[in-house]
């Protein structure tokens, strides 16, 4: 990998874009693609001309590998107070100069935006500005994001079909071989690995990973409330930070600061009520993928794990994960932050080590202060998907700002901890870990959430629509009992499969033998 | 078209001497904002535009621009047509304004190919 980082002079025009020609000569030594370097040139001398025309000066920061290039501009500048203002296309506050010479038209940010596969932008007005984009150098980068997490270990599964009628989105099949998932529907929620007793549909396990003075570790709040009565958050927090790396924080600053933030944008900015809080990954996918309708309700932010990343300053981050859903937005590689993705189970033994197990109760602290602000927290994905569906019907709930997680008690409830959601929930809140970590804040969402689409039954149009046809007849000539044998948890989900060619139909138990009469 | 023979059709003459003559021109894109410009970019496209000549030096410098045109008769900034020389990217100037070049491109490479359909 190459990485440097090269300065900016505000308002020196004659040199402006001389960083962006550096990166340029790196990108070609590598031999990117032309398109992609053309790409990452747009982009990065918007994001440098930015630098020269706002700032008092700032800084390029650039990592180069085969597979993507990342940049960071940063500033001394005035910041941006509307970031929501200024990603409008033609939105700019730029001198004179900068006009007459070509620039301050207000494309510049949404170019930036349109140039990268992935952008974010940060701002504290009085203080300076940080672009920070990503461009891939090769399509696979691109198609190599995971779209979910569940680690599925086949030998595990009983064939007791708990799963099926687990999932809310109809994502599983049982049949032999274990337990396959759907990635196009699975949204990544933990209701089958709660489900699953046999541990066949898990987290995953993660090697122990290295750790050094450059490595930030960032953990859940629940994480720190894993350890038995007898060890209180705090004590938890300070045995982390005797584990060796540069510093510890606690995703309950970004989640605070983002509640924070989508309160603020639920009062003075939203037109549509209520707004949906973006904190659980699992629950926005559930909107983009069953009710795309809603998704001008969530608050245009990032979630506080996809915040931290794009704030974190250090050479790597180490993220414990508290569920797939978390996993899967933190596995977009980056370069300039070397993120390393790890199950809890990965420091349980060592921090139980140190901790010790003997009860000696600990006193509850001050507790934290109750939100200010009039949001409903729902948790647990059956109700998760009721309110969404009375939303949808129109039924407004009479809060401002409404707290969906996919698990019971929120994060508290994933079936990645050990303790219950609860026991660890109540030893959470009475605790003194109170996020006083002022550099955590909200990001902006610079590219709208879309609507996921589903499996096309066939490329070509017409065919789809035959298929279509095909499923709904055969739905009709099942029996319509749902009960799961079959592998897939409903009759339309088998009759799916049959013409999908994925299964026979005589998967399903209760047809009488002979050939089998389907109704047009 | 052939960037040189799209100059000789508009009656622009040709600043920068090199490879960049050879390029195909399928496409204008006028503008005076530099992001305008940095998004239209591509290999086939030429750029109008009335911008000063020293800005212009980086887009060609950095997102190899395929061509540029002038307007006015403006005298080419030599640093300009050395930076055109080095990354392979042609520049004309065009003797009337905007309006007239746009109008005369249009002719060239829309009446050449409506003749080629016709065929
Ligand atoms: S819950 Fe699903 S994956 Fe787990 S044992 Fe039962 S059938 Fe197998
Ligand atoms: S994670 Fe949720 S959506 Fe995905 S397969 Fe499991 S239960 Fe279904």
């Amino acid at each position: 990998m190459n990485s440097a980082t090269y300065s900016i002079a505000g308002g020196d025009y004659e040199n402006g874009g001389a960083a962006s020609k550096r990166l340029k000569a790196i990108l070609k030594k590598v031999g990117a693609d032309p398109k992609a370097i053309r790409r990452a040139m747009v982009a990065a001398y918007e994001a440098e001309m930015n630098t020269v025309i706002h700032a008092r000066g700032g800084r390029m920061r650039v990592a180069v590998d085969a597979s993507q290039v990342d940049v960071v501009v940063e500033d001394e500048g005035p910041g941006i107070p509307h970031i929501g203002q200024a990603m409008v296309e033609g939105y700019s506050t730029a001198p004179p100069e900068a006009r007459e010479l070509g620039f301050g038209a207000g494309m510049g940010l949404p170019n930036i935006q349109r140039n990268s596969d992935r952008f974010s932008l940060r701002s504290t007005p009085g203080q300076g500005t940080q672009v920070h984009f990503t461009v891939y150098l090769t399509p696979q980068t691109a198609a190599g994001a995971a779209v979910n997490s569940v680690a599925i270990a086949p030998d595990r599964c009983r064939q007791c079909l708990r799963c099926l009628a687990a999932c809310p989105t109809g994502a599983i099949r049982v049949r032999e071989g274990g337990p396959r998932i759907l990635e196009h529907l699975c949204i990544d929620c933990t209701s089958c690995t709660a489900a699953c007793d046999a541990g066949a549909l898990g987290l995953g396990a993660d090697a122990g990973r290295e750790r050094d003075a450059e490595t930030v570790l960032v953990v859940p709040g629940a994480f720190l409330a894993q350890f038995g009565p007898g060890a209180g958050p705090e004590q938890v927090l300070a045995a982390c930070e005797e584990l060796g790396f540069a510093r510890v924080r606690v995703l309950d600053a970004w989640e605070a600061a983002l509640q924070k933030a989508v309160w603020a944008y639920a009062q003075d900015e939203s037109e549509v009520h209520p707004v949906l809080a973006p904190v659980c990954p699992a629950v926005l996918n559930l909107i983009r993928l069953r009710f795309p309708s809603l998704l001008g309700h969530v608050a245009p932010f990032l979630t506080p794990w996809e915040a931290a990343r794009e704030e974190c300053e250090a050479a790597r981050m180490t993220a414990v994960a508290a569920c797939p859903a978390q996993r899967t937005v933190l596995s977009t590689p980056g370069l300039l932050t070397r993120l390393d993705v790890v199950s809890p189970a990965a420091l349980y033994n060592e921090l139980h080590a140190r901790l010790g197990t003997d009860a000696a109760a600990v006193p509850p602290q001050a507790g934290r202060q109750a939100s200010a602000c009039d949001a409903l927290q729902v948790s647990g994905i059956r109700h998760v998907v009721k309110v969404l569906d009375e939303l949808e019907d129109g039924q407004m709930p009479d809060c401002a700002v409404l707290e969906l997680f996919a698990c019971d008690e929120g994060c508290f409830g994933s079936p990645a901890w050990t303790e219950d959601a609860f026991v660890a929930r109540h030893r959470h809140e009475r605790s003194a870990v109170v996020p006083v970590d002022g550099a955590a804040g909200a990001v902006r969402r610079t590219r709208p959430l879309t609507p996921r689409g589903g499996l096309r039954l066939d490329v070509d149009m017409g065919r789809a629509i035959e298929k279509l046809a095909r499923i709904d007849a055969l739905t009709r000539a099942l029996p319509g009992r749902d009960c799961g044998a079959c592998g897939a948890p409903t009759c339309a989900a088998l009759a799916e499969d049959v013409v999908l060619g994925q299964t026979d139909v005589r998967a399903c138990i209760h047809l009488e033998p002979g050939p089998l009469e389907i109704p047009v | 078209m052939r960037a040189d023979n799209l100059a000789r059709e508009i009656g622009a003459e040709l600043c920068s001497a090199g490879a960049g003559e050879m390029a195909e021109i399928e496409r204008v894109y006028a503008g005076d904002r530099m992001s305008d410009l940095l998004h239209e970019v591509d290999d086939h496209t030429l750029l109008v535009t009335n911008l000063a000549h020293r800005v212009l030096i980086r887009p060609i410098e950095l997102v190899d621009v395929a061509g540029i045109c002038l307007l006015n008769g403006a005298t080419a900034d030599p640093e300009l047509v050395a930076a055109a020389a080095e990354h392979g990217a042609v520049v004309m100037v065009s003797p009337d304004g905007m309006y007239e070049t746009c109008g005369r491109l249009y002719a060239a490479l829309e009446g050449r190919k409506a003749g080629e359909s016709r065929r």
